[in-house]
């Protein structure tokens, strides 16, 4: 029935909804006009007035029938009923305050807590690419044995450019890095975050420049010849004040100069997920950022800083990019075998890069699962509310049906209501997420200790907030619909009787029955799970913690900051260490390229043990490492297990010499002694090392178990960056000065990183980054749990209140308060019986899960459910308990007198 | 009051475009008009009468006007717009194949 002219019924429609009353008034008038018309028929026929007015009407036959069937035909019932049930609602809610903000607040809870770690899971994973036609931008990996996830170098990278043909383009960039960053010559360089990119990379992902221009693919042709760079929008806000003129001036990056030939859009800020560049330069500027002093990068091709991302030509499958990336991998593996044994390639999609990129994303699944949890236990609440509430709203909907009401209509009303409180709840929720976003954003600086422009990647942008609504909705439907189906399937004589009568039948309570056995089986859950989270942390934090950790000063420092070139570099440190050793109220001094726990990457030395015969597919081993000095075991407190520490006598041109710890030495010599064997540096035939000494194991790295660790001097093996360590027997922050003083007299140019004691940032570390996931896994298992435990005094109080007059005459008849207890309590502990049951099959699976993506420590823990079972049947008996007590005290006669 | 005859739905949506296609009337005058021009075989009970008004309505085929009558009350009165009118034809045409059709099945001899 489509309406054929619309400059006709949409007035009308609008009308019929806006201009409601005038319309209705309307359409009375005119039936009015009509009924007196007929009357006055009737008096011209010769009866009289009131017979007139009696046959008119009954020939009429009900106006207000007649008037609901006309409304039917304005064809826009549906969405004024909505509005008329939508005001009901909101009456009938507002009679009753307590139980809808109740109901709102439990609903926001879930809905929050549910979108902000929606918000987590899509910053980690599904979050697309910010560039146009993010979906077929793909990653190209290299795959070794260790490593499912590896770079490429620099030839890798052309060679993979120019053979293949499955990409419109393939753009390659480096790990962003600290850079030292001065807009004027002559002032003080500051740390800041750059990558290295290809010159097509802007180019090949879409990224239009919101000044000026990306690189091109010239000027990333002749190392060392173009010095240009694209500045990140948010940097160039902060530092250039967003001044268009900024476009041709010349920065200082390194101490070299660079022009400012862009700077990227506001919606791109970077393809990575945690880190933010602040700008970007071409690969061919690699000389004055390069990090690794012992490999060329334009020339080894062993040298694998690059990551790989390429797009797509149309018309090219997946399935095809792969099989021609396998095929040149093996082409690598035939004509370089000394660097590529062993390696094989993968194509990625967004997804695929994501998940095996690193394991953060785990946690963020964990959190949602368990905020799915909370907001299921705030369902189930809400549901069992809505049901006692449509039980003592019977009669009303009785009446309703018996005076014509469709119960689809019924049902309509009913899911109105939820649909209201889901609303009020998600908008409060919404709140929520963004205050449980915004308190992880503050714990920003905790997370990310260091310099570089690092960020988490949650927001409450777009699509998580479509997610709130759909969950609203998905809630109101959940909480709704089986409390609106249940009570309109009523029995219309028994519901209209005066007495409020309890139906006997073993189906009646079936459902909210089954809502309490969920939420405790629920709460039970998380609370499990935050207690196995909290001593999964605390486990980790046993190990391989055996190191100094007070008194201990730590500063950093990178003299490529002041163009300090590697000799300079080298002196500079021998003379630090020197000096610092000389100063009095320092014990003892350490340099080291990453503190323990330290954030920076450690690098990775490929070694093949003297001796060993390497298998067919690979050519070497990776082992972890750090470069430092003589003074490292000895500051640190970590002790030499065999042999000895690095001496001075360790020079450039003496035998190389390396330590490992004993993790290492179990690994490659069992049995055997470590000290004096030899490894062969990147493959059989690279330089040998002798290994001195074999250290005791620590944990180097935040959750991750301790692995094998080699450590080498740094007088034989230079770095430019480094972290200065010094012991002393009181505040360590009373050596700041000191150490000041001493690097002046070195260089008064050279700045000072990260100055601070090292317990702070190791309790940030290890203690203050697991606590906020702690305490978010702990807060969820608090809130499920208090849910819990109203949900079950809710039902105990509902069941005590239904039965009271049957109550006041057993008590009458001489029943017992043990008796009364017993009856009343007992279905309660039947149900909660059964929901911890369900609850600890949940909390083991759970547990396992955890396990084997989080903390590997395997076996279930007994202590956290000795803990965690006892404590919420403690609670959930409380809980049942104060109600049935007041049952006891009925007095029978006020129980009678309740009709 | 005498039941009036079965009126198929469609049929009355025909009668009452072509009584308005006269001349725009109210609805009291409408049921008045459609007996007296039937010769009191056609007797449109309220019931169906305004809601198919208000369709009509809703559909587009007439528009409604508040007026004034003779005895100086004030009645909605309706009248055809363009689109009915067009609307009248095709329903008329559907109309006279209808009811040829059935007359000549009617007609025909029985064995």
């Amino acid at each position: 029935m489509r309406p054929q002219h619309w400059q006709y019924t949409i007035p009308l429609r609008l009308r019929s909804l806006f201009r409601r009353s005038n319309v209705e008034q309307e359409l009375s008038e005119e039936l009015q006009f009509h009924l007196e018309n007929k009357i006055e028929e009737g008096i011209a026929r010769g009866l009289s007035p009131k017979e007139a007015r009696y046959a008119a009407l009954r020939a009429m036959g009900g106006l207000e029938q007649r008037k609901e069937e006309i409304r039917d035909m304005r064809g826009i019932g549906w969405l004024t009923d909505f509005f008329d049930d939508a005001r009901f609602a909101i009456r009938s809610l507002r009679r009753t305050p307590g139980l809808t903000a109740f109901v709102a607040i439990t609903l926001a809870l879930g809905i929050g807590m549910t979108s902000a770690t929606f918000s987590m899971v899509d910053g980690l994973i599904f979050r697309p690419y910010p560039v146009p036609h993010p979906g077929n931008v793909v990653s190209l990996v290299s795959t070794t044995h260790d490593s499912p996830y590896d770079s490429f170098s620099y030839r890798e990278y052309l060679d993979i450019r120019d053979k293949t043909n499955s990409y419109a383009g393939v753009v390659a960039s480096a790990a962003m890095e600290a850079v030292g960053f001065s807009a004027e010559p002559g002032t003080t360089p500051r740390i800041k975050g750059g990558t290295m990119v290809s010159g097509n990379y802007f180019q090949v992902l879409g990224v239009e420049p919101r000044l000026g221009r990306g690189f091109r693919e010239d000027e990333d042709q002749v190392p060392g010849r173009d010095p240009v760079v694209v500045l990140g929008s948010d940097f160039w806000r902060h530092e250039f004040a967003g001044d268009e003129s900024v476009l041709g001036k010349t920065i200082l990056l390194n101490g070299t100069k660079f022009t400012v030939i862009g700077v990227a859009p506001d919606s791109f800020p970077g393809m990575s997920t945690f880190g933010h560049p602040d700008f970007y330069m071409p690969l061919a500027m690699a000389p004055v950022f390069t990090t690794n002093l012992q490999k060329n990068f334009f020339e080894d091709r062993d040298d694998r800083e690059l990551s790989v991302k390429a797009r797509l030509k149309p018309g090219a499958t997946l399935e095809q990019a792969r099989n021609e990336f396998a095929v040149l991998a093996k082409n690598f593996e035939r004509e370089y075998p000394s660097v590529n044994r062993g390696r094989s390639a993968a194509v990625y999609t967004q997804f695929q890069a994501r998940t095996i990129e690193d394991e953060n994303w785990k946690f963020g699944v964990i959190f949602l699962i368990l905020a799915l949890a909370v907001l299921l236990v705030a369902c189930t609440n809400v549901a069992g509310l809505l049901l006692s509430r449509s039980r003592a709203r019977a009669r009303e909907i009785a009446v309703r049906l018996a005076l014509g009401a469709g119960r689809f209509r019924l049902i309509r009303l009913l899911l109105t209501e939820s649909l209201i409180l889901a609303t009020f709840g998600g908008l409060a929720g919404i709140a929520i997420g963004y205050g449980v976003v915004e308190w992880f954003h503050s714990k920003e600086s905790i997370v990310f200790a260091t310099e570089l422009p690092m960020a988490i990647p949650f927001h409450m942008d777009k699509r998580v907030l479509l997610a709130c609504v759909a969950l609203s909705v998905l809630s109101a439907l959940l909480c709704g619909l089986a409390p609106a189906l249940q009570s309109t399937r009523v029995d219309l004589v028994n519901a209209l009787k005066s007495a409020d009568v309890d139906v006997p039948g073993r189906k009646r309570l079936w459902g909210r029955n089954m809502l309490v056995v969920a939420q405790v089986s629920m709460s039970l859950m998380l609370l499990t799970a935050s207690f196995l989270m909290a001593r999964g942390f605390q486990h980790d934090l046993m190990e391989g913690h055996a190191f100094t950790k007070d008194h201990l000063l730590m500063t950093s420092f990178d003299p490529r900051l002041i163009q300090y070139n590697a000799g300079q570099t080298q002196q500079f440190y021998k003379l630090l260490a020197e000096r610092m050793r000389e100063t009095p109220g320092v014990q003892s001094e350490a340099l080291t390229q990453n503190v323990p726990l330290g954030n920076d990457d450690f690098e990775d030395v490929a070694f093949v043990p003297e001796g060993f015969q390497m298998p067919p597919d690979r050519a070497n081993f990776n082992a972890t490492m750090d470069t430092i000095d003589e003074g490292y075991f000895e500051t640190l407190g970590i002790p030499i297990l065999r042999g000895r520490a690095f001496l001075s006598s360790d020079t450039p041109d003496s035998t190389r010499v390396a330590i490992v710890n004993e993790h290492f030495a179990k690994h490659y010599w069992p049995g055997g002694d470590a000290v004096g064997k030899h490894i062969r540096l990147d493959s059989s035939a690279g330089t040998p090392v002798e290994i001195v000494g074999v250290a005791q194991t620590i944990k180097t790295q935040n959750m991750a178990d301790p692995a094998d660790f080699v450590y080498m001097p740094l007088a034989q093996h230079p770095v430019a960056r480094m972290v200065l360590m010094l012991h002393t027997s009181g505040d360590p922050l009373q050596l700041v000065q000191p150490v000041k003083d001493v690097v002046r007299s070195l260089d008064s140019n050279l700045p000072m990183l990260q100055t601070r004691a090292y317990q702070d940032f190791y309790l940030n570390q290890a203690v203050r980054g697991p606590r906020i996931a702690i305490d978010l896994v702990g807060s969820m298992g608090l809130v499920g749990l208090l849910l819990a435990v109203a949900g079950l005094y809710g039902l105990v109080a509902y069941n005590v209140s239904r039965r009271t007059r049957e109550i006041g005459i057993r008590i009458a008849l001489g029943a017992a308060s043990s008796n009364v207890l017993r009856l009343v309590l007992g279905k309660g502990l039947v149900l909660v019986g059964i929901g911890m049951v369900a609850g600890l099959a949940m909390g083991f699976a759970l547990e396992q899960l955890m396990n084997s993506m989080l903390f590997n420590s395997g076996g279930v823990d007994i202590l956290a459910y000795a803990v965690v079972v006892p404590t919420m049947f403690l609670v959930t008996m409380l809980a049942a308990y104060v109600p049935a007590r007041r049952a006891t005290k009925i007095a029978p006669t006020q129980a009678l007198r309740y009709e | 009051m005498s039941k009036p005859n079965d009126l198929v739905q469609g049929t009355l949506d025909l009668l009452l475009l072509k009584i308005l296609a006269l001349e725009p009337l109210h609805g009291w005058a409408i049921s008045l008009r459609l007996k007296s021009i039937s010769g009191d075989v056609l007797q449109v009970s309220e019931g169906s009468l305004y809601p198919a008004l208000h369709k009509l309505e809703q559909e587009g085929w007439i528009t409604a006007e508040w007026k004034q009558t003779e005895n100086n009350r004030r009645a909605k009165f309706y009248s055809l717009t363009r689109v009915g009118k067009k609307q009248l034809e095709s329903e008329a045409a559907n109309w006279q194949r209808l009811s040829s059709a059935i007359s000549q099945v009617v007609r025909l001899e029985e064995a």
